[in-house]
C-alpha cells in the first residue's frame, strides 16, 4: 500500500491508556498481539521493555505508559502489543507498543479532526495530529512516527506547559 | 543480450581492476617481464571480450594501449613514467567507457581523444595517425606464417626477354620474411663469359602468410623456361629460428648450393624444436589458466545472501528439532537429531567460507590511492601491504572501503611530513605507510601505520578544550586524549586540504566500523608515527556461543572470547571486597552479571564463573548456570537499541524465546569505567 492510498483510508485504531483514549492511523498498524513473555534487555532505558520473537524476527517493545509519562500498571488480560511500522528518516522500522487495551477501529473523517488547543494542552503539539469527538468522547489522534521514532526518548507530556501553569499566577 | 552485456561489464570491471593492480606492480619493478606479460594479457582479454560484445570503442582503445605493451614486450619500448601515467589515465578512462551513457559527454570525448593521441604518439612518435591500421596488418601476418623453399634457376637467356630476375626476387621478397642465397658457381671463367646470359641462380627461404600460388604468380612469366622448385618446408616461421638460419647460411657458404633435401632435413629439425618450445609455453599457460578456472566459479552475490539466510533458518530449525527430541522420548530419534546437528554445523561452516573473500581487491585500490595522493601532495611514500590474502565476510569488506580510505588519506595528508621536514628530523625523505591485515582469534585486525609526525596530544587536548568538547580542568590519560579524535566535529588539520580535514573525520570512521561490529583504536608517538588499528569480526551472521542463564533469562556469550568456565560457591562471589576471585591459583577480577544487570541475588549455592579474554587480561563473568554450546543466528536488536551496544544482537532459541548475545568487550568496558 503506498502512502497515497494509506492517506485516503480514514480508519483509526483506538486504544486506551488509563482513562484516556488515543488513536493511531491503521496504516501504521501491522498487527495486534497478545502480551507474550518479553525478554528484558538489561541496562536499557526503562520505557524499552525488551524484545520479543515476532515470527523469527526480533521486535523491540516499548511500554507506551512510561513513554507517555504515565504511572506503570500491572499487565492484565486486556494488555496488548500493537506492532507499528514507524518511519525513521525514510526507513521503515518495526516496533511493538504495549497499551492497556485496544478498543475499536473507527472511521474518522478529516473534517472531524480538530487541531489541538494551543494553550493549556497537556501534550506537546508535535506528537499530536489532532482531536476528534466521537460519541461524546474525545479521542487524541497521535503522530506515531514522531512518538516512536528512535531518538525521541523524552515524554510527550509538555513539561514546560505544566511548569508554566504552576508558576504563572494568572 | 542485455544479460550478456551486463556480464561483460561485470567481467570487464574486474579485468580493469586487475589491470590497475598489475600496472601498479609494474611501476615498482618496471623490468619484470612477467608483469609486462600479465598487463598485456589482461589488456588482450579485455580487448577480445569487448570486441565480442560490440563495445567497439573499448576494443579499439585497448587495441592501441595493448600495442604499447606489445612493443615493450618485444623490447621496442621501455616502461617509462610517461607510459605508466598514460596507462593509469587509460585505466580510469576504461572504467568510464563501461558506461555507454558517458559516450555522449563532451568531456568524455576530449579525454578519449587526448588519450588516443598520447597513446599513438608513444607507439609511433613520427606518425601518430596510421598506427592502428599498420599494427593490424603486421599482426595478422604473424598469425599463419609458412616457410617455403624456392629454387629459382632462370633460363640462361632470360635477359633476352627483357626480364630482370632481380626484380622477380624483389617481388618475391615483398611477400614476407626472407633469406636469399645467390649462387655464382655456374659462372664460367672470365674469358668464356657471355655478358647477356644469366649464370646466377638463387635459393630463397621465404616466410609468408601467402599460399604457394602467390609465389608461383611471381614467376608466372618465366616459369615455363626456368627451373623453379617451390616447396613448403613448415607451417612455421623458420626464419625466426636463429639456429636454423645459421645452419643454412653456413651450408650455403661451403656448398655450391644447399639443395632441397638438406634444407628439408634442417627444417624438420627446426620444426621439432619450435614445437617443443611451443608445447612448453602452452602447458605453462594452461597450468596458469587451469589454476584459475578450476579454483573458482562465479556466483551472484544474491544467491550467496540467499544461501546464508537459508542456512541461518536451518540452524534455528535444527535448534527446535533438538529441543523437541529432548522433550519427546522417541527411541532412535536422538541419533538422527544429532546427525542433523552435525551436518548443519558443517553446512554452516562451508557456507561461511564461501562468503569470505580475500581483502586483496580492497588493498589494491589503496595502492592506487597512495600513488595518486603522493603525486598530488608531493610526498614520496613507500606503501607496504601485508596479509592481502586475509579473508573477510564480503559485506564487511564492502563496508570497510570508505573508512580505510579515510584513514590512509589521513596518514598521507597529516601523518607523513614534507621531505624537507623529514630530513630535518633525521628521517629518510621517503615516508612509509604500512597496511597490514592478520587474524587474531575470531577477529581480523587491520592496521595502518605511518612513520610520520604522530599526533601531538597537547594540541589535541587544547583543541578539544577550546571546542568545548571536554572540560578544561579534567585530567586525561594519553589514550583518552588520543580517543578525542573520534569525537564528532573534531578535525586537527590546520588548513582544510582537498584530501582530508573537512571536519567529517575519524568520528565517521568509527561509526562505520562500529556498524560492522568493529572497533577502532589509535596509538601515536610524536615524531615517530601513528598506528590505527581496526578490529573486525570474521562474520556477521552466525556465531558459536555459550548459552547461559541469569535469573532464568537466557544469554549467549560468544565462544571466541571464552577462556574457561569454573564453578564457585556463592559466598566467595558475594562476600568479595575487591571483586577478585581465586581460580586455579590466580586472582581474577570478576563481575556478577546479576548484580550488574540490577537483578536480585540468586538462591543457588553454586555459581558459574565464565572467564573471558578482555584485552590482555582474563575477566570472570558470574552467571547462574551454563546451559551449553549454542549456534546463535545473530539478529539485530533494531534501531531503538542502537546506542545500547553491550549486546551485539539477539538470537531465537529452539523454543521460540529470545536470548541476548553479549558483546563481552563492551560489557566489561562499561562495568570497568563505571567504577
Amino acid at each position: 500500500m503506498d502512502t497515497e492510498n494509506k492517506n485516503q483510508i480514514k480508519s483509526y485504531l483506538t486504544f486506551k491508556l488509563g482513562n484516556e483514549e488515543f488513536a493511531a492511523h491503521v496504516g501504521k498498524v501491522l498487527n495486534i498481539l497478545e502480551l507474550t513473555p518479553i525478554t528484558k534487555v538489561p541496562k536499557a532505558p526503562e520505557y524499552l521493555k525488551g524484545v520479543i520473537n515476532l515470527r523469527g524476527a526480533i521486535l523491540p517493545v516499548i511500554d507506551t505508559r512510561i513513554k507517555f509519562g504515565m504511572p506503570e500498571t500491572e499487565y492484565t488480560n486486556n494488555t496488548c502489543i500493537i506492532v507499528l511500522d514507524i518511519d525513521v528518516d525514510g526507513e521503515s522500522v518495526h516496533v511493538g507498543a504495549i497499551v492497556d487495551s485496544v478498543q475499536a477501529v473507527l472511521e474518522i473523517d478529516n473534517s472531524q479532526i480538530m487541531p489541538l488547543p494551543t494553550l493549556g494542552s497537556r501534550y506537546k503539539s508535535e506528537f499530536i495530529i489532532g482531536m476528534a469527538k466521537v460519541d461524546e468522547r474525545f479521542i487524541i489522534i497521535l503522530n506515531m512516527d514522531a512518538i516512536f521514532s528512535v531518538d525521541e526518548i523524552t515524554s510527550i507530556v509538555d513539561s514546560n506547559q505544566t511548569i508554566n501553569e504552576e508558576t504563572d499566577p494568572q | 543480450m542485455d544479460s550478456f552485456r551486463n556480464k561483460f561489464i561485470e567481467e570487464a570491471a574486474e579485468l580493469i581492476d586487475k589491470l590497475e593492480v598489475s600496472v601498479l606492480e609494474l611501476e615498482k619493478s618496471p623490468n619484470d617481464e612477467k608483469l609486462i606479460q600479465q598487463v598485456f594479457r589482461v589488456m588482450h582479454t579485455l580487448k577480445g571480450n569487448s570486441a565480442m560484445f560490440g563495445f567497439d570503442l573499448i576494443d579499439s582503445f585497448t587495441h592501441n594501449l595493448e600495442t604499447i605493451y606489445d612493443m615493450i614486450r618485444n623490447g621496442q619500448l621501455e616502461v617509462s613514467k610517461d607510459i605508466l601515467n598514460i596507462t593509469f589515465s587509460s585505466v580510469d578512462h576504461l572504467k568510464a567507457m563501461l558506461d555507454e551513457q558517458n559516450y555522449e559527454d563532451p568531456d568524455f570525448k576530449t579525454v578519449h581523444d587526448g588519450l588516443m593521441g598520447k597513446i599513438n604518439s608513444i607507439i609511433n612518435p613520427g606518425n601518430a595517425e596510421t598506427v592502428t591500421q599498420k599494427t593490424e596488418t603486421t599482426k595478422e601476418k604473424s598469425e599463419s606464417l609458412s616457410t617455403y623453399y624456392i629454387l629459382f634457376e632462370p633460363n640462361e637467356d632470360i635477359f633476352k626477354n627483357g626480364t630482370n630476375p632481380l626484380y622477380l626476387l624483389d617481388e618475391l621478397c615483398s611477400l614476407g620474411d626472407h633469406k636469399v642465397f645467390a649462387h655464382f658457381n655456374r659462372l664460367p671463367g672470365i674469358m668464356e663469359i657471355i655478358p647477356n646470359l644469366c649464370y646466377t641462380y638463387w635459393e630463397v627461404l621465404l616466410a609468408t602468410d601467402q599460399d604457394v600460388n602467390a609465389i608461383h604468380d611471381v614467376f608466372i612469366f618465366v616459369e615455363t623456361d626456368s627451373k623453379l622448385e617451390i616447396q613448403k618446408l613448415a607451417e612455421e616461421n623458420l626464419l625466426a629460428d636463429k639456429l636454423f638460419v645459421e645452419e643454412v647460411s653456413q651450408l650455403a657458404e661451403v656448398q655450391k648450393d644447399v639443395g632441397l633435401v638438406t634444407i628439408q632435413r634442417l627444417a624438420t629439425k627446426a620444426v621439432a624444436r619450435i614445437n617443443k618450445e611451443k608445447a612448453k609455453q602452452f602447458t605453462k599457460e594452461r597450468i596458469a589458466t587451469k589454476d584459475k578456472t578450476a579454483a573458482s566459479i562465479r556466483v551472484s552475490s544474491d544467491k550467496l545472501d540467499h544461501l546464508m539466510n537459508l542456512v541461518s533458518e536451518l540452524v534455528t530449525t535444527q535448534a527446535r528439532l533438538s529441543l523437541f527430541a529432548e522433550q519427546t522420548n522417541v527411541p532412535g530419534l536422538a541419533p538422527i537429531v544429532e546427525n542433523v546437528h552435525k551436518l548443519t554445523r558443517q553446512l554452516r561452516d562451508i557456507a561461511f567460507s564461501i562468503v569470505l573473500i580475500p581483502i586483496e581487491n580492497l588493498f589494491g585500490r589503496f595502492q592506487r590511492l597512495v600513488r595518486d595522493l603522493s603525486a598530488e601532495l608531493h610526498k614520496e611514500v613507500d606503501f607496504i601491504v601485508e596479509g592481502a590474502d586475509t579473508e573477510l565476510d564480503k559485506t564487511i569488506i564492502e563496508n570497510l572501503s570508505d573508512p580505510l580510505m579515510h584513514v590512509i588519506r589521513n596518514s598521507m595528508d597529516h601523518g607523513i611530513e614534507d621531505a624537507r621536514v623529514r630530513i630535518a628530523n633525521g628521517k629518510p625523505a621517503k615516508g612509509k605507510i604500512h597496511l597490514k591485515a592478520f587474524y587474531s582469534g575470531a577477529s581480523v585486525i587491520i592496521q595502518v601505520s605511518d612513520d610520520g609526525a604522530g599526533i601531538d596530544t597537547e594540541t589535541i587536548h587544547a583543541k578539544a578544550i577550546s571546542k568545548g568538547l571536554v572540560p578544561s580542568d579534567k585530567k586525561m590519560s594519553k589514550k583518552e586524549i588520543l580517543d578525542l579524535i573520534f569525537l564528532p566535529g573534531f578535525s586537527t588539520a590546520r588548513k582544510v586540504t582537498d584530501v582530508s580535514g573537512r571536519g567529517v573525520g575519524m568520528d565517521v570512521v568509527k561509526k562505520k566500523i562500529a556498524d560492522i561490529r568493529g572497533e577502532v583504536e589509535v596509538e601515536s608517538e610524536v615524531g615517530k608515527g601513528t598506528t590505527i588499528t581496526i578490529k573486525l569480526p570474521l562474520t556477521l551472521s552466525i556465531i558459536d556461543g555459550l548459552l547461559v542463564s541469569i535469573d532464568s533469562s537466557p544469554f549467549v556469550i560468544p565462544l571466541s572470547s571464552i577462556d574457561k568456565i569454573y564453578a564457585v560457591d556463592k559466598e566467595s562471589v558475594y562476600n568479595s571486597f575487591n571483586n577478585l576471585v581465586t581460580l586455579d591459583g590466580t586472582q581474577i577480577p570478576f563481575f556478577s552479571l546479576r548484580k550488574e544487570f540490577n537483578l536480585k541475588p540468586s538462591n543457588e549455592e553454586l555459581e558459574q564463573v565464565v572467564v573471558v579474554n578482555f584485552e590482555d587480561n582474563r575477566v570472570g563473568l558470574v552467571v547462574d548456570y551454563v546451559i551449553g554450546e549454542y549456534q546463535a543466528v545473530l539478529k539485530p536488536l533494531g534501531k531503538h537499541y542502537k546506542s545500547h551496544d553491550i549486546f551485539s544482537g539477539a538470537t531465537i532459541l529452539g523454543d521460540g524465546t529470545v536470548a541476548l548475545v553479549m558483546d563481552t568487550n563492551k560489557i566489561i568496558k562499561m562495568f570497568a569505567t563505571r567504577k
